[in-house]
């Protein structure tokens, strides 16, 4: 869910686009990561582990932990959390190690 | 291969104010940023920052962040590189980038490393679930991108970051079921601490987490207490419901680029881990490599700013830049990490840099003419320290285990009858040594006192206070409430910061809060002040039962 008023900041999401989510379209305004939008549209499994395939969501958020890998635009291993969502991407789960396109 | 004077890697705290004071002594800077905008962590902290006006004390991190960034920009010495992360540093000093999808390389005649900390983890089954989240990210999403990361938290770690982030969480409307702490005392600032009590968050000290469950995210959490062996004791498993896990038990430093460049490294606890061994003036034991702020120890962002500015100094002055200056900014910087360094809070610091001192002697990297800012003997403190806060507020009382303070603590700063009696005056309860003195500025009057350094408790001089209020807001920890006894003939007026929203109105009734969040009765708000642009605390003034004007200490809206 996303935040409407607060006493400190004030959000300047500028206008709303939409991207895919598993074939899924999801509303996201562009000042937002591709965790954040998924994030406020209650997405947070976003992948599964190699091996026990356990869900995997955010951790750190800043690009250093790798637990939210996924797929973008066919791109695998992408860390979402840093990455800015962008008009008609197609982000999806990715299962286990990516495979890199050749 | 694009030359440059300075490279700075990394555009946090340490990094901007490193770029800043490198360039303003005539450096040529490049300054690389992973992220599309620089200001590390800065731009996550919500909450007013502590220390002297020299660290911007009483400015909130976004803000400071906002300041540092614009400065930098019109800087004609700083070139800034945004989404470019250094890979690697060589031998003869080539720093590798990934800068605009290309492999740039950079030689520059000095580097710093301003790489800043990541997020400790911590082991219990069930960790890997989503909703297990890094204090830091939960910050992200809720003050960065405005999305609120879950409905309700449990907070592990009561550290700084573990209460400032669960302040953070209450005033973007998140419910934190509760703050668990593993050690028997609060390892943060007591202010934060009460600060979150007011807000009803319970702290739970010697508790742990022993495991997160759910189906496919987090549902919610196991805990149990702790007993001194640190082990869980057998029958006070509870389950808390929730739907995120929020760690905030420490960082470490992100320091691989200072190994990889052949930095000497030693694991440093009180510094929270490897860190670069580096001298006094931040020169890493490779010549021409500085490292500053949480890459070479673990301490709160206002030192990192300082330590920014030494390191840029330094390398500017190395240069062959800034001239007889440099040396008075140098000696400048370091009496103001001294200070920071000083009091009791900063007594595992202090140790920690003893040990980076005789390390950096080992090495040879010691400039034996100046005096560290970090050594504790140096600097002609130590034990007495401890003394000092034993006679000030015992470290016994229950405000250590469990943010409240004790009848105790209050009864030692509260004003006495015939001064209640005289008009409205104020009352500071902050009962710990920190490092942070904006109160003192903040009253005209001079009432307001701390005579020895920054780390003293203020002493507030009942007779020189008028009770303006003027001090409510410019405190960072929220820690100064206004009474006038005399309001009414049954009412006292308590005035108070507030800082969530929605703002009460004037005229209408109000919950009034004792120091635990439980309400207390309703009343009126007489007036809101608002703190203005960038203060942004409002002063709450509500009319309440005088027997309650000691005991009222926040205001819900109902």
């Amino acid at each position: 869910m996303r935040i409407k008023e607060h006493p400190v900041l004030s959000f300047e999401r500028g206008g709303k686009i939409s991207f895919y989510f598993n074939g899924q379209e999801i509303e996201a305004y562009p000042t937002e990561t591709i965790a954040a939008a998924l994030h406020a549209a209650g997405v947070r499994k976003l992948g599964e582990s190699p091996e026990l395939h356990r869900p995997r969501g955010l951790f750190c958020a800043i690009g250093n932990c790798s637990s939210c890998f996924m797929i973008v635009d066919g791109e695998p291993n992408m860390r979402i959390c840093v990455m800015k969502v962008r008009p008609g991407i197609r982000v999806e789960e990715q299962k286990g190690k990516g495979v890199i396109k050749t | 291969m694009k030359a440059v004077e300075v490279m700075v890697i990394g555009g946090g705290p340490a990094g901007l104010c490193a770029a800043l004071s490198a360039a303003s002594l005539g450096a040529k800077v490049l300054l690389a940023e992973r992220d599309g905008t620089p200001g590390g962590q800065l731009v996550k902290q919500t909450h007013k920052f502590f220390g002297s006006e020299k660290q911007y004390a009483g400015d909130r991190g976004v803000h400071i962040a906002q300041m540092l960034l614009d400065k930098a920009r019109v800087d004609s010495n700083i070139e800034i590189w945004t989404d470019s992360a250094v890979l690697s540093i060589y031998e003869d000093g080539v720093v590798t980038v990934e800068h605009e999808g290309k492999h740039a390389k950079v030689k520059p005649g000095r580097s710093i490393i301003a790489t800043g900390a990541a997020e400790k983890f911590l082991s219990f089954p069930g960790n890997d679930l989503p909703g297990v989240y890094g204090a830091g990210a939960v910050q992200t999403l809720m003050n960065v991108s405005g999305v609120k990361p879950a409905e309700r938290v449990l907070m592990v770690g009561a550290g700084n970051i573990g209460l400032i982030v669960s302040y953070q969480l209450a005033q973007a409307g998140v419910k934190v079921e509760a703050v668990i702490e593993g050690a028997a005392r609060i390892g943060g600032y007591l202010v934060h601490a009460s600060k979150i009590r007011r807000a009803g968050i319970p702290i739970m000290t010697r508790h742990t987490i022993l495991e997160a469950f759910g189906e496919k995210q987090v549902e919610g959490a196991v805990i149990a207490q702790l007993d001194d062996n640190w082990l869980p004791v057998a029958g006070t498993e509870r389950k808390i419901a929730c739907d995120a896990i929020c760690l905030a038990v420490g960082l470490s430093p992100l320091a691989e680029l200072a190994w990889q460049a052949g930095c000497e490294m030693a694991y440093i606890k009180e510094l929270s881990g490897h860190v670069p061994i580096v001298n006094e003036f931040l020169e890493s034991t490779i010549s021409g490599i500085y490292c500053a702020g949480d890459v070479s120890g673990i301490e709160e962002a206002s030192a990192a700013m300082v330590e920014g500015r030494l390191a840029g100094i330094s390398v500017a002055v190395s240069l062959g830049h800034g001239g007889g200056a440099a040396e008075a900014m140098q000696r400048e910087a370091m009496g103001e990490l001294g200070e920071l360094r000083a009091g009791l809070m900063g007594r595992h610091i202090r140790e920690g840099l003893a040990k980076m001192d005789s390390l950096a002697a080992e090495f040879g990297i010691r400039n034996s003419e100046f005096k560290t800012p970090h050594a504790a003997a140096e600097l002609g403190i130590g034990c007495e320290v401890q003394d000092i806060s034993i006679s000030a507020t015992s470290p016994a009382s229950a405000l250590f285990s469990s943010g409240v303070p004790a009848n105790e603590d209050i009864a030692k700063i509260c004003p006495s009858d015939e001064r209640f009696a005289a008009g409205p005056v104020a009352v500071v309860e902050c009962f710990q040594e920190i490092p942070c003195n904006p109160c003192v500025k903040a009253c005209n009057r001079g009432a307001i006192a701390m005579p020895r350094d920054i780390n003293d408790m203020p002493a507030l001089n009942a007779r020189l206070c008028n009770g303006c209020g003027r001090c409510i807001p410019l405190c960072p920890g929220l820690a100064i409430f206004v009474i006038d006894m005399d309001y009414g003939e049954d009412l006292a007026l308590v005035k108070l910061p507030y800082e969530y929203v929605p703002i009460p109105k004037a005229g209408q009734l109000a919950l009034g809060l004792d120091r635990c969040g439980r309400e207390l009765g309703r009343y009126e708000v007489v007036r809101v002040m608002p703190g203005g642009k960038r203060n942004m605390t409002h002063t709450v003034a509500l009319a309440v039962p005088k027997e309650l004007a000691m005991e009222v200490r926040a205001v819900g809206v109902l």
